[in-house]
């Protein structure tokens, strides 16, 4: 079964179309990474499944839920970690959990041991007694997710989870996550941090301006971008040398590359790096170059990222489901 | 949400509880000022006044104006809790962990209601108090004040749900707090005997419902009735209404009216 399943989800806000017809599909147990710009549509699409947000069409379900005609079903299996920070002024932060947790049906003394474990597991287990508002931004995050997790969900949603947290805090966050997945529970993540869904998520979905223009696993993502390696040869070139032009093929196949001249050094650009640089350097020798320096750059996720998003008008959408 | 305590949905009582704890923790905030005002309006009007004015009713002044002063106090701090939590949470969002849990939209309206009614009754028997020291108070029909005061303390209640979703700001708040309720409370009959109205303003009186809640909660505990509509007709009305207002609130939560986008 799939932890969440959307067909044509649409939402309009007024004249502006924050979603236009999201089909997307989560499977139990995934670490699910939503990319995308600001102002993209990732919250909205959170808030739908939660309730927060009324869809305009379509159709959300969680765990084979529907959000609004199944929805306390649906709403139990979540644990939301918000954006924006939306915790109970009037109670300490250990109160706010036990709370939490008894809106989801724990009677009061499991909610209070359940409490008490997910602010041990955050590290802020000693601040329990103090009111939100009084903590640091870091433990305000840290509480975020102690929250979302006092529940015991199936499904984790955290929105943009790291947002302005130092490096010791994010790798402790990505830590508690990832855990809780290999424990079972399926993790929805926001981000607009590239290195985040590279290193956590089995599968990423870019969203742009309310639509899912490209869905498929990180590593997938980076074969897709171009890596360029750059050869100096012993004296300047001027034409790229004959061992070399019969393997152009314009770089369509994942071996395929096609090399240039740039300033008098031999520029090759390629899918793979790794398996061309070996190929081009005995074409090379082959033909007596003397190679004097190699440079590797391989694309980031984050270049793709924003190729994939500046013309996605032009990016035919990838098939759905297909990792 | 299958466990339950006291044969209660485990959700429902923890909101119950949360909305219960956060006036009851804040004394204070909650029990000082209808105190103080009592005091006040005990002190001015039914010492100093009363003793000028003479009986009403064929009661003293001080034992006049208790029940109208109890039903002040309970209605207002009803509606204003209702309204004030539910738009203190929407303003700080932090309502937004209630709404998405997997309470039912009934449960939810029920621990707002209820819970704000707890306040405006405990506010009530705050006042019999403050008044018990200024005169003797006598509860003719127990039944009838039990029921009045329950009756409109949870009508005032899912007024201020209605209140609290509706507002943008804390202005409407007291908007609607002096603008609304103090002159239906003023008319309504607290401070004066509708029987010396002129005929007219008797009539217009009569379409004021707060008036027949005054009216109630007298008989409650007086047994002395101004009006020629019965307690028991009145109670059936009242209850009528707030049934109709907590339906109204359920339909509301459902509809994301204020809570949603
Ligand atoms: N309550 C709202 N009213 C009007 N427009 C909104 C509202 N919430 C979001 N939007 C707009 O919808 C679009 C998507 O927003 P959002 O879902 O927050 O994107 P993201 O989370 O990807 O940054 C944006 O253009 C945003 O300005
Ligand atoms: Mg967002």
């Amino acid at each position: 079964m799939s932890a969440i399943e959307t067909e044509d989800l649409r939402k309009r806000y007024g004249d502006l179309q924050a979603l236009k017809g999201v089909s997307l599909e989560v499977d139990e147990g995934e670490f699910f990474g939503l990319l995308g710009p600001n102002g993209a549509g990732k919250t909205t699409f959170i808030n739908i499944l939660v309730g927060l947000v009324k869809k305009s069409g379509g159709e959300a379900r969680v765990f084979g839920y529907d959000v609004e005609d199944d929805y306390r079903e649906a709403r139990d299996a979540i644990g939301l970690a918000p954006q924006e920070f939306n915790v109970d002024r009037f109670f300490p932060i250990r109160e706010v959990l036990v709370h939490k947790a008894g809106y989801h049906g724990v009677p009061k003394d499991v909610a209070e041991e359940r409490a008490d474990e997910a602010l041990r597991t955050v590290g802020i287990y000693d601040k329990r007694d103090t009111r939100f508002h009084w903590l640091s931004g870091g433990m305000k995050r840290r509480f975020m997710l102690a929250r979302a997790m006092v529940t015991d969900p199936d499904l984790l949603i955290l929105d943009e989870p790291t947002a302005g947290v130092d490096v010791q805090l994010r790798h402790d966050l990505w830590e508690i996550i990832t855990r809780m997945n290999e424990e079972g529970t399926t993790v929805l993540l926001t981000t607009h941090y590239i290195e985040e869904a590279e290193r956590l998520c089995d599968r990423v979905g870019i969203l742009d301006e309310g639509e899912v223009v490209e869905v498929s696993s990180p590593d997938e993502l980076m074969s897709r971008g171009t890596d360029t390696v750059r050869v100096t040869l012993a004296g300047e070139i001027d034409a790229v040398p004959s061992a070399l032009n019969g393997k152009v093929n314009g770089g369509a196949d994942a071996d395929g590359y096609e090399a240039r001249v740039e300033d008098g050094e031999l520029v090759v650009e390629t899918r793979n790096a790794g398996a061309t640089l070996a190929e081009v350097m005995r074409a090379l020798d082959d033909a007596g170059h003397d190679v004097v320096d190699v440079e590797m750059s391989r694309t980031s996720l984050e270049e793709i990222f924003v190729e994939v998003t500046r013309d996605h008008g032009d990016v035919t959408r990838a098939p759905e489901g297909d990792a | 949400m299958s466990t339950r305590s006291y044969g209660l949905p485990t959700g429902f009582v923890t909101l119950m509880r949360r909305e219960v704890l956060r006036y009851i923790r804040r004394p204070r905030n909650t029990f000082m000022p209808p105190l103080i005002t009592n005091v006040l309006y005990f002190s001015v009007f039914g010492v100093i006044l009363g003793n000028r004015v003479g009986e009403i009713q064929g009661v003293s002044y001080i034992l006049f104006l208790l029940p109208g002063l109890v039903v002040l106090g309970a209605i207002s701090n009803s509606f204003e809790n209702s309204s004030f939590s539910i738009f203190h949470g929407r303003w700080n969002e932090y309502i937004q962990a209630t709404t998405t849990s997997p309470l039912s939209y009934t449960h939810m309206v029920l621990a707002y209601v209820l819970s704000s009614a707890l306040r405006g009754v405990l506010i009530g028997i705050l006042i019999t108090g403050v008044g018990a020291i200024f005169t003797s108070v006598t509860v003719r029909n127990p039944f009838y004040l039990v029921a009045f005061i329950l009756v409109i303390t949870v009508l005032f209640s899912a007024l201020g749900v209605v209140g609290g979703l509706w507002a943008r700001d804390f202005d409407y708040l007291t908007v609607m707090n002096q603008f609304l309720l103090r002159p239906l409370v003023f008319f309504g009959g607290i401070f004066y005997s509708l029987e010396v109205l002129p005929t007219l303003w008797f009539y217009v009186s009569l379409l004021n419902p707060m008036v027949y809640m005054v009216n109630g909660v007298r008989y409650g505990f007086l047994g002395a009735d101004a009006v020629d509509v019965g307690p028991n007709a009145a109670l059936v009305v009242l209850t009528t209404a707030a049934v109709a207002v907590v339906a109204l609130d359920i339909v509301l939560f459902r509809r994301g009216y204020g809570l949603t986008e």
